[in-house]
């Protein structure tokens, strides 16, 4: 994110504070933000924190405040690794981790506001996949994130080594019962639109 | 022979293609160790990382799903890669203790959720299940001589509570299992530290940023070789080792070793048994000056 939208400044009142929103990635999450005493220790042991604009400590903070517009415009929900140190250390069981996964799918939702696009799209790609085959076809991955990407020579030197080697497949089979999968895709999307679930 | 022990197998996705050799070196190994595993048929992928980035909800029901599948299989679910081993193991942990997820996801995959299955990663299973003692009396051959850095990554043994294969900030059970087949172990400081996983795809730069971080720790420690547990980290570690060695102008020549390969080594399996001719950073020069090969 930019120095001006990091700047820009904070005002604090009923209109800019959403606690709606901040209900909503708790009951995600299954965790409370307002455990939080700004200790650090998420932070500290984060590998991802810089590359975040907001690392975890603050993102919390953001949230406490009502502040989510912030988190979401920026990249440092789509930089964190989900490696779980910060849950796994937090001394208040702030299950930071799980609220991240909460951020990322309301932005998901909201086809967010980021610019963090190559994040999102191998996501995308990945989900894809499974309901396409039931298995992930990791050549198919690579390949088609190149080309949406707009990254034709990525990793292009790696290709004939990991094919000599038998570690690209260049064929997928599809799963016998790729059809159990697609009903697990819709049921969950008309729990969605019926409002079952979040 | 009768089997001593039998295990409902899945592999995940990265074991039938990528992590071929992890997939090989696991059913020789249990082979020799005449431990029974069945493959679970049709299992799904679990949705690693993207799906539980995204919706969680999707994440938990292919979980779900996958251990209904597994149910039919006889045995605990014996489990190979990281990822999918804390998916799985999540999954029981949310829907004991959430039960609106648990019934949104009853819904979703249209069956009753059952928690009771134990999931294992193979780590477990040697340390535990068979023991270092009926493991050491397999060794035909100890890895005398051999420095090993055991590399855990994220997802074996984070969060507290969750996976519960060992302490969560000083786990010791790869030391534990590589030392009772007769090689040496180092102390190092980033063995627990994150390799930037699936950043391999939408963001190299992370990846190769943290997983030097992680080699460099490993040779500075005095370490032959690295062994892991998960084949997104051996992908990081092992196939772009070149590449990092490249962006730092620095030669580590690190083989990184699945477990199965390291033990099934010590039990006497060739390297044809192992895969070993799959590994990028060839470990030939490296076994051959140690005698083990």
């Amino acid at each position: 994110m930019d120095a001006r939208v990091k700047k820009k400044k904070m005002i604090l009142s009923q209109g800019t504070m959403d606690v709606d929103f901040v209900r909503k990635v708790e009951a995600l999450s299954d965790t409370s933000v307002r455990r939080c005493f700004q200790c650090g220790k998420c932070s500290a042991g984060c590998p991802m924190a810089t590359f975040m604009e907001h690392p975890p400590n603050r993102v919390v903070r953001l949230l406490q405040l009502g502040q989510w517009r912030r988190i979401l415009e920026g990249r440092s929900i789509w930089y964190c690794a989900s490696c779980e140190t910060c849950s796994t250390r937090c001394p208040n069981k702030v299950h930071l981790a799980s609220i991240m996964d909460a951020l990322r799918k309301l932005s998901w939702d909201a086809e967010g506001p980021s610019k963090e696009s190559y994040v999102q799209l191998a996501n995308k790609l990945f989900l894809q996949n499974i309901r396409s085959y039931g298995r992930q076809y990791e050549m198919r991955l690579a390949a088609v994130f190149n080309v949406k990407s707009g990254q034709f020579l990525k990793d292009l030197s790696l290709g004939p080594k990991l094919l000599a080697k038998g570690k690209l497949k260049m064929f997928h089979s599809k799963n016998r019962n790729l059809s159990e999968i697609g009903k697990i895709f819709t049921r969950i999307e008309e729990m969605r639109k019926n409002g079952e679930a979040l | 022979m009768k089997k001593l022990l039998n295990y409902a197998y899945y592999p995940g996705c990265s074991l039938h293609a990528s992590a071929g050799e992890y997939d090989l070196s696991t059913r020789e190994l249990f082979k020799a160790l005449k431990i029974g595993l069945t493959e679970v048929p049709d299992w799904f992928c679990c949705g690693a990382t993207p799906a539980h980035n995204v919706d969680e909800l999707l994440s938990l029901s292919l979980c779900a799903k996958n251990l209904e599948l597994a149910e039919k299989v006889e045995g605990d679910l014996a489990v190979a890669c990281a990822a999918c081993f804390s998916r799985l193991k999540f999954t029981q942990h949310t829907l004991e203790e959430n039960a609106t997820k648990r019934k949104q996801v009853e819904k979703a995959i249209d069956a009753p959720v059952k928690l009771d299955g134990k999931v294992k990663h193979l780590l477990e299973i040697l340390a535990g299940d068979l023991g270092l003692e009926r493991l050491a009396a397999s060794v035909n051959k100890p890895l005398a001589g051999l420095k090993v850095a055991c590399y855990y990554g994220c997802l074996l043994t984070r969060p507290t509570d969750v996976p519960n294969l060992d302490c969560t900030e000083a786990p010791t059970i790869m030391e534990r299992v590589i030392e009772a087949v007769g090689a040496e172990t180092v102390a190092w400081s980033h063995r627990l530290e994150c390799c930037g996983a699936n950043f391999t795809l939408s963001r190299p730069g992370v990846v190769i940023q943290l997983t030097n971080a992680i080699l460099d720790s490993a040779k500075a420690a005095g370490a032959d070789c690295i062994m892991v547990g998960c084949p997104l980290c051996h992908g990081n570690l092992d196939i772009r080792q070149k590449e990092i060695e490249g962006v730092y102008k620095t030669n580590y020549n690190l083989p990184v070793f699945y477990l199965t390969q390291l033990v099934g080594l010590s039990v006497g399996l060739g390297s044809g048994k192992l895969g070993l001719d799959a590994m990028i950073v060839s470990p030939m020069p490296l076994l051959k000056e140690k005698g083990l090969l």
